[in-house]
């Protein structure tokens, strides 16, 4: 069977600028949890935005498969309705889209396409109440704008909040844990927690050992200058955090 | 304009004189109009004001005042009213209709009526606005508007009455071929007293509705002003309203501009009373060839008094949207406060804007604002909702009805008026996405 996720020999450039990533092999299998670690620049939300679908970079050598399926060929929102989902690094702020209108048309769209019945607004509501309470969000995040005036930290549960809404397949997190107080972190782990079960994937980008006690994953990767330079279990994440990534450029 | 293309007008005028019972001040009032448009003619782009209006729709040829009633019995389409309750007139052609009408009871202290009832009923009130209008006149639309105005509506509250329900004017335009509707409104409201407002456009056909509406809001008063212009596509709309704020008044104005090929919103405010509070919300959404200007010009002549401007502009096709904005602070009118924003989305290669906010201050202590942007969907909110399974089109509408939404969302015109606004720019909306 296919992997969730292969990716091979990946180049990619911003559009008519220099090249970011440089040569990238990584898989994912259904019912992994992998953690990309590097230092800052290396180009891991390079590669995160890449799978998602963001207009403005450039492939010019390798291929993505997603589930068996040449994923580059797919627009953005077929991605995600695929089951791809990307918390994002900086949540954008949407002025004037309604929180919970956005996420219900969301959801709806990925129900359509699986051919499965839309939610009305009861349905929906009562499929909301049971997750927020989950992640300990206020409701009245729900009624506000998408990410307008939300803390950092709020901004980053809300993500979490519509990944564990929309149960994707394949879950791409973009340092979800950076600007997440204590208790925060533990509750957004609990949600990729839950999410985790034998058919889905989990990639979360992170700068910290901390998130990696709570979701513990199968693979470490680390990623420098376009490359992934080290890969291992978890123990690599401690050995990162004791010894910084200096030693392993070398090794690269 | 020559006088050789006045010529149709005075004609025009000279044959429907004798059919009207019109009081002997208004017959000299409608003559000098007459006489001022047929010297002056339509305002061309060397006036500075209408540098940017496209005024050929209307000198083409000339679109005369309709003489005759519409015929059949006209509809009045369920989303052009109100769902709530309402003290409603309606006007269809540019005239009073009993039967679409539904005054309801009034409470004392509150006169609501047809402009020719007014002449008739409260003669002094009718006189008073058309008094001004009269003074208005060096304008050409007005002056031409009063020359042949066929009737409006007039609504007066004494003071300190507080009238709930929303009043609703609903302008019915129905003519196959060119037809002028001209209209005088006025709104009196006393001191200390409080309505709300709505009047809507709609109809079909290339009609021309020529507005004028007096304003005048006394010291302590509220008036809540929402307007829906959504004419037919090939229709003219020119409209002007003087408004005049009494210490502490308060005028919370907002319009919704979907309709006609050609339109224009003249307001003139001037902020006459200490700590007048005025705050203007607009948004025009164009598709197609329509041309639309909102035109504010606030006039602070005393002290304390804030204007908050607030218009979006969204353009598609090869529409034009215009914003002028003038806030002039006089000397005296110390410790004004006004912010002017127009936010414009251009949707197609072919779609303009145009925005000029002005300012010029002779006061002390003032604090004014002015900003204006013109722009494409943002990137960065398109790909987040895409990202999230939403399909293009579907997204992309769901931005510009934010952006739309936006200079109407703000306006406080209470409940009634606020879901009204909604529903007619989810119409506009709905509308959009057929076509997409
Ligand atoms: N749109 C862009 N235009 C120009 N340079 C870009 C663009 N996007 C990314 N880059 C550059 O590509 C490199 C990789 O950026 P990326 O955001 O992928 O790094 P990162 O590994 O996620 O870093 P961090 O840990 O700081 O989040 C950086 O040098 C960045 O400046
Ligand atoms: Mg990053």
């Amino acid at each position: 069977m296919a992997k969730l996720l292969e990716i091979r020999d990946l180049h990619v450039r911003i559009a008519g600028g220099r090249e970011i990533l440089r040569g990238v092999d990584l898989d994912v299998g259904a019912g992994e949890v992998h953690a990309i670690m590097g230092p800052n620049g290396a180009g891991k939300s390079t590669l995160s935005c890449i799978l998602a679908g963001r207009p403005g970079y450039e492939v010019t050598r390798g291929s993505v498969l997603y589930q068996g399926r040449d994923l580059l060929a797919l627009s953005p929102d077929e991605r995600a309705r695929e089951g791809i989902f990307l918390a994002f690094q900086y949540p954008v702020e949407i002025p004037g889209v309604n929180n919970t209108y956005f996420l219900r048309a969301a959801l709806n769209a990925q129900r359509r396409h699986r051919g499965e019945k839309e939610l009305d607004a009861t349905q929906f509501l009562k499929e909301v109440k049971a997750r927020l309470k989950l992640l300990d969000i206020g409701e009245d995040l729900l009624s506000r704008a998408v990410n307008v005036g939300f803390s950092g930290g709020e901004k980053k549960r809300n993500e979490i909040f519509q990944m564990v809404m929309l149960a994707p397949k394949l879950a791409l997190l973009d340092e979800t844990d950076s600007g997440l107080d204590i208790d925060a972190l533990r509750i957004v782990s609990n949600g990729v927690n839950r999410l985790r079960d034998p058919s889905r994937g989990i990639v979360m980008i992170t700068h910290y050992q901390r998130l990696l006690d709570y979701v513990a994953p199968d693979r470490v990767h680390v990623l420098s200058e376009g490359r992934i330079v080290a890969s291992g279990d978890s123990r690599l994440a401690g050995e990162l955090e004791r010894r910084g990534y200096a030693h392993l450029g070398s090794a690269a | 304009m020559s006088a050789a293309s006045a010529a149709p007008f005075v004609t025009a005028f000279q044959a429907r004189r004798p059919a009207e019972g019109d009081p002997r001040w208004l017959r000299q009032h409608r003559e000098t109009a007459l006489a001022r448009f047929a010297e002056r003619g339509y305002p061309t782009r060397r006036d500075e004001a209408w540098r940017f209006t496209d005024l050929q729709p209307l000198t083409a040829k000339p679109i005369l005042p309709a003489t005759d009633q519409a015929r059949g019995a006209p509809i009045l389409p369920a989303d052009a009213r109100l769902a709530g309750p309402s003290h409603r007139l309606v006007l269809v052609n540019g005239r009073y209709d009993t039967r679409l009408s539904a005054p309801g009871a009034l409470p004392p202290g509150v006169w609501l009526g047809s402009t020719a009832a007014a002449l008739e009923m409260r003669p002094n009130v009718a006189r008073a606005a058309l008094d001004d209008v009269a003074s208005a006149s060096d304008q050409a639309f007005a002056a031409l508007g009063l020359a042949f105005f066929s009737d409006g509506f007039i609504l007066a509250l004494e003071p300190g009455i507080v009238l709930d329900t929303p009043v609703e004017i609903i302008h019915l335009g129905e003519a196959p071929t060119p037809r002028a509707f001209h209209l005088c409104n006025a709104v009196i409201a006393g001191e200390g007293s409080r309505a709300s407002l709505i009047e809507t456009f709609i109809g079909s056909g290339p009609c021309w509705s020529n507005v004028t509406t007096i304003l005048d809001i006394g010291a302590g008063a509220v008036l809540r002003h929402a307007k829906v212009q959504d004419e037919a596509p090939e229709a003219v709309h020119l409209s002007r309203s003087f408004a005049r704020l009494h210490r502490a008044a308060r005028y919370e104005g907002v319009t919704l501009t979907t309709g006609a090929r050609l339109s224009r919103e003249d307001i003139r405010v001037t902020m006459a009373g200490e700590d007048a509070r005025l705050s203007l919300n607009g948004a025009y959404l164009l598709r197609g060839q329509q041309e639309a200007t909102i035109a504010p010009i606030v006039d602070h002549q005393a002290p304390g008094a804030t204007t908050v401007e607030r218009v979006t502009g969204v353009m598609t096709d090869r529409s034009h949207g215009i914003f002028l904005g003038t806030v002039m602070v006089r000397p005296g009118a110390d410790r004004t406060d006004a912010r002017q924003t127009n936010r414009n989305l251009l949707l197609d290669a072919g779609a303009t804007a145009t925005t000029k906010p002005e300012l010029t201050i002779l006061a002390e202590d003032v604090k004014c604002s002015h900003g204006a942007t013109v722009g494409d969907l943002d990137a960065a909110s398109l790909f987040y909702l895409l990202a999230r399974g939403i399909d293009e089109p579907t997204a992309r509408l769901m931005l510009i009805e934010a952006f739309a939404a936006d200079g109407i969302d703000q306006a406080d015109v209470g409940d009634a008026l606020s879901a009204q606004l909604r529903r007619r720019l989810d119409l506009w909306l709905d509308r959009a996405e057929r076509r997409e």
